[in-house]
């Protein structure tokens, strides 16, 4: 299941500013309580799906203390997907919820 | 055991052969992730905390596996817009060798000029079947690349473009076809080394 909004889960995490494959990965960890402990190697292709279809950008950037990284960063298009994302996952949810919660009976 | 990281990213490389660029762009991008996290563990600078990072990221192949289908797929995206500029420049050049022979009078074989028009309605027929149902099949591609090939050496040979010194824009044209001949040869051996390298990675994997 999660499979299926990975793209918008790594959307998500790049919206607070750039960050690097690593740093990703930790984030969506940390925000998620540990819920979404991925499988490290399953993210990068996800980053690169998402900067061919124009949704991230990357570049690499070496930081003063540090090892050379590339830094990936939400394009226009991936800022107006990731709103797309957000209002279908809101619509879906809200769905399931209501249909998960029971209660209902059929009219006799 | 302090080769770990090294070795992996090695293995990766290898892994993602069939396309050299992803290959050197996620070797260097991994092998960052893999120190990063090696650095990150509570074991390091031991080797235990290599070992743990390597574990964590996953099989090399597994990992080359999520990306084989992509390549193979914008592969044949390359591939069949190849096919498609090819036929159309092939069309414009055989009827461009047609309307100079008028004026200047079929003196050939008749046998060239069937096989220039019958090889390339057969690669028009090939190449369709071949995009509405085998997008992704290189014994089709290869058929139409062969009769599109047969078609152009027979219009040259029918032309006798280079003896009867034909003008500027039907040896233009022609030098086109061959131009395109030879890059739409280049990615079907690329399309067919991608199939075969994905087949392999999901075969094991």
């Amino acid at each position: 299941m999660l499979k299926g909004h990975l793209d918008a889960i790594v959307l998500a995490a790049l919206e607070g500013g750039p960050a690097h494959g690593y740093a990703i990965i930790e984030a969506i960890k940390r925000r998620s309580g540990s819920t979404f402990d991925l499988p490290e190697g399953t993210v990068y292709p996800a980053l690169h799906r998402l900067e061919q279809a124009g949704l991230l950008a990357s570049t690499w950037m070496t930081p003063p203390s540090g090892r050379k990284r590339r830094v990936y960063s939400l394009t226009r298009s991936g800022t107006a997907a990731l709103a797309d994302r957000r209002r279908a996952w809101s619509r879906f949810s809200q769905a399931v919820e209501t249909l998960l919660k029971g209660g209902h009976t059929w009219p006799a | 055991m302090a080769g770990l990281i090294d070795d992996y990213v090695a293995r990766l490389r290898r892994d993602l052969d069939f396309d050299p660029s992803l290959a050197g762009r996620m070797a260097d991008e991994v092998e960052s992730h893999l120190w990063e996290a090696a650095e990150a563990d509570p074991a390091w600078p031991l080797p235990e905390a290599q070992r743990r990072a390597v574990e964590r990221f996953g099989l090399a192949r597994e990992f080359a596996g999520q990306f084989a289908v992509d390549a193979v797929n914008r592969q044949a995206k390359r591939t069949w817009g190849a096919l498609l500029a090819t036929l159309v420049v092939t069309f414009i050049a055989m009827r461009l060798r047609v309307i100079w022979l008028g004026e200047v009078g079929d003196t050939l074989s008749t046998l060239a000029p069937l096989i220039d028009r019958y090889a390339f309605v057969a690669a028009i027929t090939l190449g369709t079947i071949g995009w509405l149902a085998f997008r992704c099949s290189v014994v089709t591609l290869a058929l139409c690349l062969s009769a599109l090939a047969a078609s152009i050496v027979a219009g040259i040979v029918r032309a006798d473009l280079f003896v009867e010194g034909a003008p500027l824009h039907v040896l233009l044209a022609a030098a086109g076809e061959i131009a395109l001949i030879g890059l739409l040869s280049f990615h079907v051996v690329s399309l067919g080394r991608r199939l075969r390298r994905t087949a392999s990675l999901r075969r094991i994997s």
